[in-house]
């Protein structure tokens, strides 16, 4: 059998997902850059990774398993996909995120780059010896995760730990977990926006989610809140929350994702089209957070897993679509 | 029966926790105790000090049967110069805050945060972005955990890391039975054997002759090349020199600094923590001792010692007896 691997994205996995492939799997990389390559490429491919795939692309007949090598697949126009093709996603990167979102709010609350900026500067204004003021922490704080799926329950229970309250939105209702205190449904977001010192954006982007976190629902969040956004840009609104930021509406927020990205045009783009980077109370990481050594071995892993099981005939896992 | 409420740390604490103390207990609150005029009279009838200090050169104050440090060091009250007899109680409340400033540092220094945030928002780089593919971080997960001083502090660590998925090792001087996800305690003596294992050192231990300059040249070479320090016990349990010069040569991957070498005096108010220019290397984040300073420490921290007070004047079981005099 034959593995594609379709773009920059995908072919910089090539390496760790190859080398944890057991079965007799070539593999190719190939960009989307040359419709000529590419269309050799599909030919005779069974398997594709990548994180895109738009109606245009050449055809590739004997095309069974999609594998997007991460857990978005905005990315993919499904209707462009021959028949007969199982999309699977993966994943590995929650561990990664929940410590991400748990270093941002205690980093928040803790005030860590003001404190650490001021005495790098030379200052001891924060320090009690001096009768500097007191910082915040985050035990006894309440958490409110949007989207309680694998990321949501990693960082639900490490905040639990750390002696907050937990809540969360749904779209579907679930079980409740040992360390998340009320599950609202997703029509009563607003409710919960209220009560939180952190909200945690960890949902999928969909057609409800893009511009979930609105002007309204920005005013519907504590002062002095914080908004971590481990999710994708869109489904905060970009403008609204750039002014809530800018006008204190909320407290703060910690972004690692964003409304721009590179691409071969701009290939250094500011990440958004409002000056976030000239805001004190925005942590700014250009979409970091799952990209550890961690991640990229666990990922690597389930997606080699995943190719063996298609040669092997077996059932495929974290399927998303089948066309 | 009446309470003194010496210095400025004090003062704030009898204000802070006046509806909490018993009815019909007198309080005198002097803020600063040099300047003061009524000091003598202040200490002649007074039965509990809450203060940070007490000097021999101090009037004398022969009722006092409760000395209650506004902290956990007493090393300040210069005890010859109180009642034998009195009891000796200090205060906690500081591990949530300290115990939350390592696991932020932890999480800061393996996902390198400052790194990586200050170039995106400085420069706009995506070197590091998942999209660019770019350079990998490390994450706190299945890395290891040294805990130094398996008190108060390095118990509330644990407890918060375990969830992290990491293994958590500790070393203490007594002896104690692993708990709250430590797999195994070693005697400080055998600490050696401990440091070699470890991804995060945490000192979490008090500063005492076995460990002054515990972490010293040889210890720094024993931890791996990739490692972190971080130090929230006294700046002199590290050795100052062979830290500054582990860090700038790359012998450890970086450090979170909270405690110092040296401190601002009334002469030198903006003196620097050491001697070496650690706030010009990149790998440290370097915080002025303050990673137990939030206002949940300091509430928790007047309620215990409110707590006490009550204990004291009902005649019940003291907390937090250090010593008796």
């Amino acid at each position: 059998m034959k593995a594609v691997f379709l773009g920059t994205l995908a072919a910089s996995q090539a390496a760790p997902i190859t080398g944890f492939i057991t079965e007799a799997v070539r593999s190719e990389i190939v960009g989307d850059g040359d419709p000529v390559l590419l269309a050799e490429a599909l030919a005779d491919a069974e398997i594709v990774l990548t994180g895109a795939w738009r109606a245009g692309y050449p055809p590739a007949p004997r095309l069974r398993l999609l594998q997007v090598p991460l857990a978005g697949t905005d990315g993919i126009e499904v209707a462009a996909l021959p028949k007969g093709v199982t999309l699977c996603n993966a994943y590995g990167h929650e561990p990664a995120l929940g410590e991400f979102a748990i270093m941002m709010m205690l980093a928040w609350r803790h005030r860590l780059f003001d404190i650490a900026a001021s005495f790098r500067a030379g200052s001891w204004y924060w320090s009690p010896t001096v009768g500097g003021p007191t910082r915040g922490e985050i035990g006894g704080r309440t958490v409110g995760i949007v989207g309680l799926g694998h990321i949501g329950h990693e960082v639900a229970w490490r905040a639990a730990a750390l002696g907050c309250r937990v809540l969360a939105a749904n779209r579907t209702s679930r079980e409740i977990p040992p360390s998340v205190a009320r599950i609202f449904p997703m029509s009563e977001l607003d409710l919960m926006l209220g009560e939180c010192d952190v909200v945690v954006l960890s949902c999928a982007l969909t057609a409800e989610t893009t511009g979930l976190i609105d002007r309204r629902r920005l005013a519907a969040m504590k002062p002095d809140a914080l908004l971590i956004n481990l999710a994708r840009g869109p489904i905060a609104d970009e403008d609204a929350l750039f002014e809530a930021l800018r006008d204190g509406t909320i407290g703060g927020a910690a972004l690692d994702t964003w409304w721009r990205y590179p691409s071969a045009a701009e290939p250094a783009p500011r990440p958004s089209r409002h000056p976030f980077h000239e805001l004190q109370n925005v942590i700014m990481t250009p979409h970091c957070s799952p990209r550890t050594d961690g991640t990229i071995e666990r990922r690597s892993r389930d997606v080699a897993r995943n190719i063996d099981r298609l040669v092997r005939g077996e059932k495929l896992e974290n399927i998303v679509a089948v066309t | 029966m009446k309470a003194l409420f010496l210095g400025g740390v004090a003062a704030d604490t009898a204000r802070g926790i006046r509806d909490e103390l018993p009815d019909g207990l007198a309080v005198e609150i002097l803020d600063d105790p040099i300047e003061h005029a009524r000091l003598p009279q202040a200490a002649a009838n007074a039965d509990i000090l809450v203060s940070n200090h007490w000097r021999t050169d101090y009037p004398p104050a022969p009722r006092v049967r409760l000395v209650q440090s506004v902290a956990t060091g007493v090393d300040l009250f210069e005890l010859a110069a109180l009642p034998k007899g009195a009891a000796i109680c200090n205060a906690f409340g500081h591990e949530t805050a300290i115990a939350e400033y390592i696991i932020m540092a932890m999480l800061a220094l393996h996902h390198r945060l400052f790194e990586i945030s200050g170039e995106f928002r400085e420069h706009g780089s995506w070197r590091t972005s998942w999209v660019e593919s770019g350079v990998p971080h490390g994450e706190v997960r299945g890395s290891t955990l040294g805990i130094v001083g398996y008190g108060r502090v390095g118990r509330e660590v644990a407890r918060r890391a375990a969830p992290f998925g990491c293994h958590i090792v500790a070393a203490n001087r007594t002896a104690r039975p692993p708990e709250d996800g430590v797999e195994r305690v070693f005697p400080l003596t055998e600490l050696d054997r401990m440091l070699p294992l470890c991804d995060t050192v945490a000192l979490c231990t008090a500063l005492g002759p076995e460990t002054t300059g515990l972490i010293d040249a040889r210890r720094l070479a024993l931890m791996k090349p990739g490692a972190f320090l971080v130090n929230i016990a006294r700046g002199p349990v590290v050795d100052e020199d062979a830290i500054y010069a582990a860090l700038r040569d790359h012998t450890i991957g970086g450090a979170a600094l909270d405690v110092w070498w040296q401190y601002p005096t009334p002469a030198e108010p903006a003196r620097r923590g050491s001697r070496h220019p650690f706030h010009e290397l990149p790998n440290v984040i370097v915080t002025p001792h303050n990673s137990g300073w939030t206002a949940g420490m300091v509430r928790r921290r007047w309620d215990e010692i409110a707590d006490n007070i009550g204990r004291f004047v009902r005649g019940e079981k003291l907390i937090n007896l250090v010593a008796t005099n």
